[in-house]
């Protein structure tokens, strides 16, 4: 692999026109990639995902220069209806579509060409590959006291052309002060086998608010990582919903800093899995300063061998006084050959600190089944029924009306 | 309309029911009073269909086979269980799950299933006649509710899916007086000269509101003695272990 790494990489340098400074950047990234290679189950962070294994298991002949000079179609049918938005159209991690029809124009800022401008040396071998093979990226800023007039959904596209292919996707989100966005990232693949890597970072300042839906609904062979970081100054408010559940793989990684007082952050999710599925979602969420609060919910439904990992970490300052961080996660595995791993981890410095865990799995409950059978429904609509009932108080805790029943739609779970 | 003939159950090989029969024509309402662990839940499961059983003999609901049922298709021909201990269902809406149970009795039976606006007339109208309070119908199944709630729910979801028998499992343990006398009407509401009514019970108290036609003894899995009202004041009387 590491050969095709090296041939890949010198022709995105000879087919692109990055600055000298720039292309030292690209180096200094891939060196340090081809020094770490893909993580392995030997690093805590992916004990229970040894991505390198995934990989080498799943993708024959992975290469790694994308040719992005010639455009894509736009598959118009796998927009959204009935949601007035604006749009941002990736597809095989080509921007595609730029559309942001309903808002004051000098109210944002969108640049769709920026390049690498420092190095930035994190312990995470995938941001390397990332930043070494990123052609541009985006970047959108929402000015202050402005609020987006609808949501912003990002469609991440790949289609049929797209095979054993490593993507490498990078977005930067800034919201200003008291600005707010909501951002639904709808992800639908029809290509095969390839490893997408997405870097997502949002930078929240004083008293914005950002609502983050991911959803990845579709059932396809893909292997992903996405690693967001978000940084938040104080009195903003991070809303996560993350519906995992079409990819073969998908790690999401979520880096939170609560940097300013009364910050808070949500990350709810939803695992649905079936066949092989191998799903997680790794979260530090880091409270920095006093007064900030976090809470994680994490439900998952397994099915056949599917397999479902939280890693839920809480890192508590010791300067950072009266925080209030919770997590729980709660499984509900319908077969034998199912596994949910879960990790919750708490590392608290200060003593006057409010932060709980939990975590349980188990099969559905036969006495409810038969419960709801004595009253006429059959099995599978049993089944069914407590199936969404168990999902539904995550879908419940997004904030947003509009986008909540979406997803309850996307999901199935409209009672 | 219901007949058991030398029903024998055990489970994980001990014998809970043994040589047990017993006939329930249409509109007759018996009471089946017994000491714990007599079998008195276990029949009640084996009418509904729970799995985990062996069963032997037969059981007879309008000339059908009840073991060749599921338990739906049992509840699709008018079986229903009132529980001993309701189940709650987290996220599931109260409203909600009652419509899904009523039209899908409704679709097995070839009837015309209800649309919202038909189903929650008919519901503010049961849940008006047991003083179930209509605000908890939006709340999820079960969770929250006292056992009294619990046991009117039961109770409700009977009076709308308005079952041809009606197997009543212990629905007055954990009553108080005014609970039992609002489950008691909504029972004797639902009394008709087709419907019919297995009522389980420790106590006499019930059966000073819903009159029994007959009532039955039950001891180490079977009948030991049947008779009418009066038998079931002998036994408060005498208690269950100076019974025999």
């Amino acid at each position: 692999m590491e050969e095709q790494l090296k041939i890949d990489f010198e022709k995105l340098l000879e087919n692109s026109n990055f600055s000298k400074k720039n292309v030292e950047l690209k180096r200094k990234n891939f060196d340090n990639f081809i020094k770490k290679g893909f993580p392995n189950r030997r690093e805590e962070n992916w004990k229970f995902s040894d991505l390198n294994q995934i990989i080498s298991k799943n993708i024959k002949n992975l290469s790694f220069y994308n040719d992005l000079s010639k455009p894509n179609k736009i598959d118009q049918s796998i927009f959204i209806d009935g949601l007035e938005h604006n749009k941002l159209v990736f597809v095989n991690g080509k921007i595609e579509k730029i559309e942001f029809d309903y808002e004051e124009k000098n109210k944002i800022e969108i640049l769709d060409d920026l390049v690498l401008e420092k190095f930035n040396d994190v312990n995470n071998s995938l941001l390397f590959l990332n930043n070494a093979f990123v052609s541009n990226y985006f970047k959108l800023t929402v000015k202050k006291n402005y609020a987006l007039q609808k949501p912003l959904i990002i469609y991440n596209i790949t289609n049929k052309d797209l095979v054993s292919k490593n993507v490498n996707l990078k977005v930067d989100i800034m919201l200003e002060e008291n600005s707010s966005l909501k951002l639904i990232e709808f992800s639908n693949d029809k290509s095969t086998t390839n490893f997408i890597n997405i870097n997502y970072n949002f930078d929240l300042q004083k008293n914005s608010i950002l609502k983050n839906y991911k959803i990845d609904n579709n059932s396809n062979s893909n292997i992903k990582y996405y690693f967001n970081n978000i940084s938040q100054d104080t009195n903003s408010v991070s809303e996560i919903f993350l519906l995992s559940s079409g990819s073969e793989f998908i790690k999401n990684e979520i880096n939170c800093n609560l940097n300013g007082i009364y910050a808070s952050a949500f990350v709810n999710g939803v695992f649905m899995l079936n066949e092989t599925k191998h799903h997680e979602i790794k979260t530090n969420i880091n409270h920095l300063v006093e007064n900030t609060k976090s809470y994680q919910l994490i439900k998952s439904v397994l099915d056949d061998t599917s397999k479902a990992v939280y890693q839920g970490k809480i890192f508590v300052d010791s300067k950072a006084q009266k925080t209030d961080g919770y997590q729980l996660s709660k499984a509900i595995l319908l077969n034998d050959n199912t596994e949910f791993n879960a990790k919750p981890e708490l590392e608290i410095y200060a003593d006057d600190v409010k932060c709980s865990h939990g975590s349980s799995s188990g099969s559905l409950n036969e006495e409810s089944i038969f419960y709801l059978m004595s009253r006429g429904l059959n099995y599978k609509e049993a089944k069914k029924l407590l199936i969404n009932g168990f999902l539904l108080d995550v879908v419940e805790k997004i904030t947003d009306s509009e986008i909540k029943n979406l997803i309850k739609n996307i999901m199935s779970l409209k009672q | 309309m219901l007949k058991i003939k030398n029903l024998k159950a055990d489970i994980e090989n001990k014998s809970i029911l043994n040589n047990f029969n017993l006939e329930i024509k249409p509109g007759e309402v018996h009471a089946i009073m017994g000491p714990n662990g007599s079998g008195k839940s276990t029949l009640s499961n084996i009418l509904s269909g729970k799995k985990g059983y062996d069963v032997s003999g037969e059981i007879l609901f309008e000339n059908k086979n009840l073991f060749e049922l599921e338990t739906e298709e049992r509840a699709h021909k008018g079986i229903f269980l009132a529980f001993q201990y309701p189940l709650e269902i987290p996220g599931v809406n109260t409203n909600i799950f009652l419509k899904t149970s009523l039209n899908a009795i409704r679709k097995a039976r070839g009837e015309k299933q209800l649309d919202a606006i038909e189903f929650l007339k008919l519901v503010k109208l049961k849940a008006k006649d047991l003083k179930f309070d209509e605000e908890k119908l939006n709340r999820q199944l079960n969770v929250g509710f006292s056992g009294g709630e619990k046991k009117k729910n039961e109770i409700l979801q009977m009076s709308i899916l308005n079952p041809k028998l009606s197997i009543l499992d212990e629905t007055d343990s954990g009553l108080d007086i005014d609970a039992l006398k609002i489950v008691a009407d909504g029972v004797n509401s639902l009394r008709k000269k087709d419907n019919s009514f297995l009522i389980i019970t420790h106590y006499q108290r019930l059966l000073d509101y819903i009159k029994p036609d007959y009532v039955h003894v039950l001891m180490n899995g079977k009948i030991i003695k049947s008779g009418g009202p009066e038998l079931a004041l002998e036994l408060e009387n005498k208690g269950y272990e100076n019974f025999n």
